[in-house]
C-alpha cells in the first residue's frame, strides 16, 4: 500500500488544481462531441453499440433480478386483494368473450376484404416481444434500452409497438441490447395520417410527453378525438398502426393547423414491446452496409 | 476517497439504474443514481476525484441512453466541481441542504444536456419538464435521506439499544 501523503491530500482539495482538471475534461468532451455530431445522421455511434454489447450480460442479469423482486412484491400484494381481483377478472372475462365474438365476425369480414384488395402486405410483421431494460427521459431525449440485439434479428430502424399503438424505433444495436428512440423524443418524427379524413402529416414528439401533428392545412376538417395512425410514408414505420388521438386543434399563424395529439400508448407503463420487422428500405440499407463492410 | 471506492460507487449506480429501469415501479423512482454517486465523491472535498467521477458517471449514462456520448459526461464534470465547492465552502449542512443542492444540480444537469443537445444534435430546446422536476425532486429526497443515514449516530444508537435491553 502507498504511504499516506499529506501533500497529495492538500493538492487534491485545491480548487485550482480541480479547475484545471475540469477544464481539461470539458475540452476533451467538447472534442468527442464535435467528432460525433456531424457523422451521426440520426443513428447511434459505433462506440455506443460496442458499449451496449459489452454491458448486455450485466443488464440482463440485473434486469432479471429486478423483475423477480417486483414479481414477488406483486405476488405478496395480490394476496390481499385476490377476492376483489377475482370478481373483476370474471367481469373482464365476460366482456372479453363478448368482444372476441364481435372480433371473430370482424376478422372474417376483414380477411375477405384483404383477399379482395390484396392489402395483406401492408400489415406489420411482428418479430417478437422484447423487454424494456431502462427508460431515459432527459432534456427532450426520450429513449429506452430493449433486451434484444443483433443476435435476435434487431436492425437499426426496426419499429417498436404495443397493441395500443406505435412506440418508437431502434437506433443503436448491440449484440444483446439495443437503444430505441421513443416517439415522444423531441427529435423523433413519423409520417402520419388522420384516419377519418385521410390527410397526411408529420407527427413529432415535443419532448414533454405529447405529440404534435404538423403539415395539416387550415382547410382540414380534423376534429378533437380523431384517430391518427402511421401513414407508412416515412420509410420506417408500417402503415395503419395507431399513434394517438387529436386532443386539440388550433389555427396557427401560418398555412397549417396546430394540432396536438395524445399518444394512444401509455409510455410510463411500458414493460415489454413488440419488435416489428424493419421496412424494406431499411432492410436494403442494412444489407448494403453489411456488404460494403465485407 | 480511494479510486477503488469511486469505481465501486459507479458500478453500484449502474446496477441500481438497471434494477429500477427494469422494474414496473420505475416511474415513481426516476432517481439519478449517477448524480448521487458524483455527489458522494464530491462530499469528500476532493475536486479532482469529483470531476473525474462525475465525468465517468456521465459517460456511462451517455453510453447507455443518450444519442451523443459526452453530454452527461460534460454536465456531470461541471456538477462534480460545483458540488465539491458547495461541500467545501458552504458552512450550513444537513439533509435539507444536501437535498436542495441535489435538486438544483439535477435541474442544472438537465439544462446543460438540453443546451448541448440543441447545439450539437439540433434538437428542440427542452429544459424544464414535469419529468425533469420529478426526477430532481426524487433525487434530492434520496440524497437527503442518504445524508441523514450517513450522519445518524448508528453506533451510539446500537449501544443505547443494547443497554436498554440488558436493563
Amino acid at each position: 500500500m502507498r504511504p499516506h501523503s499529506a501533500r497529495v491530500e492538500v493538492a487534491a482539495v485545491n480548487p485550482r488544481r480541480g479547475g484545471a482538471v475540469l477544464v481539461t475534461v470539458l475540452l476533451v468532451w467538447v472534442l468527442v462531441l464535435s467528432a460525433q455530431a456531424p457523422a451521426r445522421g440520426g443513428r447511434g455511434t459505433v462506440l455506443q453499440a460496442w458499449f451496449l454489447s459489452l454491458s448486455a450480460p450485466v443488464m440482463q442479469a440485473v434486469g432479471g433480478v429486478s423483475r423477480a423482486v417486483s414479481r414477488r412484491i406483486e405476488a405478496t400484494a395480490a394476496l390481499f386483494d385476490a377476492r376483489e381481483e377475482n370478481v373483476r377478472l370474471r367481469r373482464e372475462l365476460d366482456a372479453r368473450e363478448r368482444e372476441l365474438f364481435r372480433l371473430r365476425a370482424e376478422a372474417l369480414e376483414d380477411a375477405e376484404d384483404r383477399r379482395l384488395l390484396g392489402a395483406g402486405s401492408g400489415l406489420p410483421s411482428v418479430i417478437g416481444s422484447v423487454p424494456i431494460l431502462l427508460v431515459e427521459r432527459r432534456a427532450g431525449v426520450q429513449s429506452v434500452l430493449v433486451g434484444a440485439g443483433s443476435a435476435e434479428g434487431v436492425a437499426p430502424g426496426s419499429p417498436l409497438a404495443v397493441p395500443a399503438g406505435l412506440v418508437g424505433r431502434v437506433v443503436t444495436v448491440g449484440r444483446g441490447v439495443s437503444r430505441a428512440q421513443l416517439l415522444l423524443d423531441a427529435s423523433a418524427a413519423a409520417g402520419a395520417r388522420i384516419a377519418r379524413t385521410g390527410e397526411l402529416g408529420v407527427v413529432r414528439g415535443d419532448g414533454h410527453g405529447t405529440l404534435v401533428l404538423n403539415n395539416i392545412a387550415t382547410t382540414s376538417t380534423v376534429a378533437r378525438g380523431d384517430l391518427v395512425e402511421s401513414a407508412g410514408i416515412d420509410g420506417i414505420y408500417p402503415r395503419g398502426v395507431p399513434i394517438g388521438r387529436v386532443s386539440s386543434v388550433a389555427r396557427g399563424s401560418k398555412l397549417f393547423l396546430e394540432i396536438r395529439v395524445t399518444p394512444s400508448v401509455d409510455f410510463s407503463r411500458l414493460t415489454d414491446v413488440l419488435l416489428l420487422a424493419p421496412s424494406p428500405a431499411i432492410r436494403e440499407g442494412v444489407e448494403a452496409g453489411r456488404s460494403a463492410s465485407r | 476517497m480511494k479510486a477503488g471506492r469511486v469505481a465501486l460507487l459507479l458500478a453500484a449506480a449502474a446496477v441500481l439504474e438497471f434494477f429500477v429501469g427494469r422494474s414496473p415501479y420505475r416511474r415513481f423512482l426516476p432517481i439519478d443514481w449517477f448524480l448521487l454517486a458524483t455527489a458522494v465523491v464530491a462530499r469528500s472535498g476532493d475536486f479532482v476525484r469529483a470531476v473525474l467521477a462525475g465525468t465517468a458517471a456521465g459517460a456511462l449514462e451517455d453510453a447507455l441512453s443518450m444519442p451523443l456520448i459526452g453530454m452527461n459526461a460534460f454536465a456531470k464534470a461541471i456538477l462534480g466541481y460545483g458540488l465539491t465547492l458547495v461541500a467545501v465552502r458552504v458552512v450550513f449542512g444537513g439533509s435539507l441542504a444536501v437535498g436542495l443542492a441535489l435538486f438544483v444540480a439535477s435541474i442544472a444537469n438537465e439544462a446543460i444536456v438540453a443546451l448541448l443537445s440543441a447545439l450539437l444534435a439540433q434538437s428542440p430546446l427542452v429544459i424544464v419538464t414535469k419529468d425533469a422536476l420529478w426526477r430532481a425532486a426524487v433525487t434530492g429526497l434520496a440524497g437527503g435521506a442518504l445524508e441523514s443515514a450517513w450522519e445518524f449516530p448508528w453506533r451510539e444508537w446500537w449501544t443505547r439499544r443494547r443497554l436498554r435491553r440488558l436493563r
